[in-house]
């Protein structure tokens, strides 16, 4: 922070100093980060990803292009509401959503230094923009400006205009709309709330396609009325009044034009004055209290030995318990278990002719639930230390050989898995039809091949590429790209397995070849199992500095 | 400066902790150079040195959290690289990040050590809710670790190093952040477990603390032991070598401050103080 420090001997506070120091600062620590291999490697891994995101932004503003052509051409121009809305709710929920690519920086820790309000805000709301979103919300824009642009030339400056304001207002609401978020989550407590409600939020979301095309049809005439009525409402709302600022412009209307374009300038004051209530705040020193009430209890009262699992050694026991109760206090996590059994209803809701695969097709119901699950699964399999944080110190110091502590978690896993197929089963049975002998078996099989294959690649990485995550929360929180773009390759070979496999009974025309083909590979993939087992020890001996100096990061 | 007072270079076996040649690199960075180390069995020990002398480093290779480059670690007589869990088993110890289970209960973090140290489930529970108590942390059952003041959670994870009974424990900065009430409750039980028999090696930048516990002492300097010994005989070398110092070479009783100091060549003339500093 060499750059405060000068501009506080001076006696005066630059802000431009200030910021220019914090920009070192943050050149800095990337240098650093990229230093040693993984460093590269994780740099390597985010621009491929930043690559496939910018790929996506293109192809978005292509089609977005296209259909923003299409209505200037024909005169229709209110009608680049309906895409300035969907860029609008995109741009909003995606950075909430979790974003997994976004790093999470604290930036309240610049407070500590003599800067000004002013820099402390600019600071971030600079942060704030660079974000996935923002990149492929300003690509989409770019591309709906594109297609008025070239439909009709003559209306592109002022199209240009708007849009420049509409993307202006999406950073500043998306950041206000963080910074109150960030306040919520502030505590556990509320934060374990929000996500929940924002789980359910988004469950409710997915659900709204497969019930429109099931009830679509009966309330249509109804839906159609209340979408009139909605129309001349969403004008005074952000994407309404950009597309009707477009609009009227086009259509002569230059006062109506410039209405739109000043109440969307209001939306963007307002959230700036938003922003900056809850920012001030941050800058002043807030801070929740966590504390909780007392009780006072007898030593017997405090006495609750661990649980009691026979078969298991002590080490492995405790092991177990203490990943179910992670688990068990982990609201995000335990809503992304139930996941499997809301996408079977999703897929089995609408009309069997209208994208109802599961509808079409319910033996494959339960097989492709289960492999649904193990999927989420790896969340958990593919960065087992994660959740520990500094606590896997403990385990380097503690009289357990490493093997056995990865066995204990890969023990919880496939408790969960195990749990989550009988579940998946009652599900099917009672949304579609009690799966056939064979597909339980064939799907058991199956998880027998995959499930090792899985557990012992997550076991190697989750030593080689550890990254700390909080179970307490949704979003924000980086996997290693690493460890993202090995295990999608993994995947793809386990499901290119279980296909083929598929395809080769269907062709023979003998279904119980599946089921011995997968117990073949299963045994496979249970040596593969053991020797990721065996070399725990060794692999932990070599990571164990990498693995402590990871996770215990603040 | 060297202060010699113990040389260590007898049977590694009669030692509660010895390390011979311990080193340590990373990179082009020796971290500790050549570390020749002896505690006795039922030693309170302090392990001073200036920051970024190597005291965590030494503190983590003695505990198996860090791997030395060269040289070896004897801990209650076995050699630690060749009989790590065995050795594990009878240590005791609080690292500097603590190394707790946020998202457990006080309670059921105990237990778990308790089981990966190889109790049974019902002495741990009992044990346990003692320490529980012991350590006045009772009063909140259902709270999770995350949620424990940072004095908190320092008292947490000693009753977690404690709960095997361990033959050695390794404390790296065990008092701070801990109110005036707990640390004289801790100290006690500290002192205790040495009338016992077992060896506490302790690191702390409280002076005044490691004086009133420890009996011995060793000071590391830039990776390297430069004094070692009993307080008496460290006071005695320094009198020894301070022979143009009237203040260290009078009678007078030297603080062990005044021992640091003088050892790791602490002190400032005028001339080096910020001129600029209010």
């Amino acid at each position: 922070m060499a750059g405060v420090n000068a501009a506080a001997s001076s006696g005066r506070l630059r802000p431009t100093d200030q910021l220019l120091a914090i920009l070192r600062l943050r050149w800095q620590l990337f240098i650093h980060s990229i230093r040693t291999t993984k460093g590269a490697l994780e740099l390597a891994s985010r621009v491929f990803v930043t690559l496939l995101l910018l790929g996506g932004g293109l192809i978005g503003a292509g089609v977005l292009g296209a259909t923003a052509f299409s209505f200037a051409s024909s005169d229709e121009l209110e009608w680049i509401a309906l895409l300035l809305w969907s860029v609008f709710l995109f741009w909003q929920l995606f950075p909430i959503m979790g974003s997994v690519f976004t790093e999470s920086v604290d930036l309240s820790d610049l407070l500590r230094f003599p800067l000004t309000y002013r820099s402390y805000f600019l600071v971030r709301l600079a942060y704030g923009a660079v974000d996935p979103s923002t990149m492929l919300g300003a690509c989409w824009l770019t591309g709906i400006t594109l297609g008025i642009g070239l439909a009709r030339p003559r209306w592109l400056p002022w199209s240009a205009i708007v849009l420049i304001a509409f993307g202006i207002v999406n950073i500043l609401m998306m950041q206000t709309f963080l910074a109150w978020v960030e306040r919520w989550m502030a505590q556990r407590r509320t934060r374990e709330i929000f996500s929940i409600l924002f789980f359910l939020m988004m469950i409710g979301l997915q659900l709204l396609g497969p019930l429109a095309g099931r009830y679509g049809a009966r309330i249509g005439p109804e839906a159609k009325a209340l979408g009139e009525q909605i129309s001349p409402v969403q004008k005074f709302f952000p994407p309404g009044a950009a597309a009707h600022a477009i609009a009227a412009s086009a259509k002569g209307d230059v006062v109506g034009g410039l209405a739109s374009l000043g109440l969307l300038g209001l939306y963007g004051v307002l959230a700036l004055r938003l922003m900056s209530l809850r920012v001030r705040k941050q800058y002043m020193g807030e801070s929740f209290s966590e504390a909780s009430v007392s009780t006072r209890l007898t030593r017997a009262e405090l006495i609750h030995p661990g649980w009691n699992i026979p078969f298991l050694p002590a080490p492995v026991a405790a092991v177990f318990e203490k990943e179910l109760r992670y688990l068990g206090r982990s609201a995000p996590m335990l809503l992304t278990l139930v996941t499997p059994v809301i996408m079977l209803a999703v897929f089995g809701l609408g009309p069997a002719h209208n994208g109802a695969f599961l509808k079409r097709s319910p033996d494959l119901s339960y097989p492709i639930g289960a492999g649904y699950a193990l999927i989420l699964l790896t969340n958990l399999i593919y960065n087992n230390f994660g959740a520990d944080g500094g606590g896997v110190q403990f385990f380097f110091a503690s009289p357990v050989r490493m093997h056995t502590v990865v066995l204990g978690k890969n023990l919880a896993h496939m408790t969960i898995l195990v749990g989550e197929m009988i579940i998946l089963w009652i599900s099917v049975s009672l949304m579609f039809s009690p799966p056939t002998l064979f597909m339980t078996l064939t799907a058991f099989a199956a998880m027998l091949f995959a499930a090792p294959i899985n557990l012992a690649a997550g076991n190697l990485l989750s030593l080689y590429s550890p990254k700390r995550v909080d179970f307490g929360t949704f979003g924000r929180q980086r996997a290693s790209q690493v460890t993202v773009l090995l295990s999608l390759v993994i995947q793809a070979v386990v499901i290119g397995c279980c296909v083929a496999t598929f395809i080769l009974a269907r062709q023979l025309q003998r279904r119980e070849l599946a089921v011995l083909i997968f117990l073949g590979l299963a045994v496979v993939a249970a040596a593969a199992y053991v020797i990721s087992l065996r070399r725990a020890d060794q692999l932990a001996k070599i990571r164990q500095e990498t693995l402590i100096a990871e996770l215990s990061r603040a | 400066m060297t202060l010699r007072v113990l040389e260590s270079t007898s049977a590694m076996s009669a030692a509660a902790i010895a390390t011979q040649a311990l080193t340590r690199r990373f990179g082009e960075l020796v971290a500790v150079r050549d570390m020749n180390l002896e505690v006795s069995s039922g030693q309170f020990f302090g392990f001073l040195g200036p920051n970024g002398a190597g005291k965590s480093t030494t503190i983590k290779m003695l505990t198996g959290l860090l791997a030395p480059t060269s040289g070896s670690i004897e801990l209650v007589g076995l050699d630690f690289l060749s009989h790590p869990v065995e050795v594990k088993r009878q240590i005791g110890v609080v690292p500097e990040g603590m190394a707790l289970f946020g998202r457990l209960t006080g309670n059921e973090y105990l237990n778990f050590v308790g089981r990966m140290y190889g109790l049974d489930r019902q002495t741990a529970a009992q044990r346990a809710a003692e320490l529980l108590e012991f350590m006045q942390l009772a009063d909140q059952p259902k709270k999770l670790v995350t949620d424990y003041s940072h004095g908190m959670q320092k008292k947490l994870a000693l009753a977690a190093a404690v709960i095997h009974a361990p033959k050695i424990l390794f404390l790296d900065e065990p008092f701070e952040g801990v109110d005036a009430v707990a640390a004289g409750t801790l100290k006690s039980m500290l002192q205790r477990m040495i009338a016992r028999g077992a060896t506490i090696f302790l690191t702390s930048h409280v002076l005044e603390i490691v004086e009133r516990l420890c009996s011995h002492v060793a000071i590391i300097q830039r990776g390297e032991l430069v004094a070692q010994g009993s307080l008496e005989e460290l006071r005695a070398g320094v009198r020894a070598q301070s022979t143009t110092n009237d203040a260290l070479a009078s009678g007078a009783k030297l603080t062990l401050e005044e021992i640091f100091l003088h050892v790791v060549g602490g002190t400032r003339t005028s001339e080096q103080e910020l001129s600029w500093l209010g």
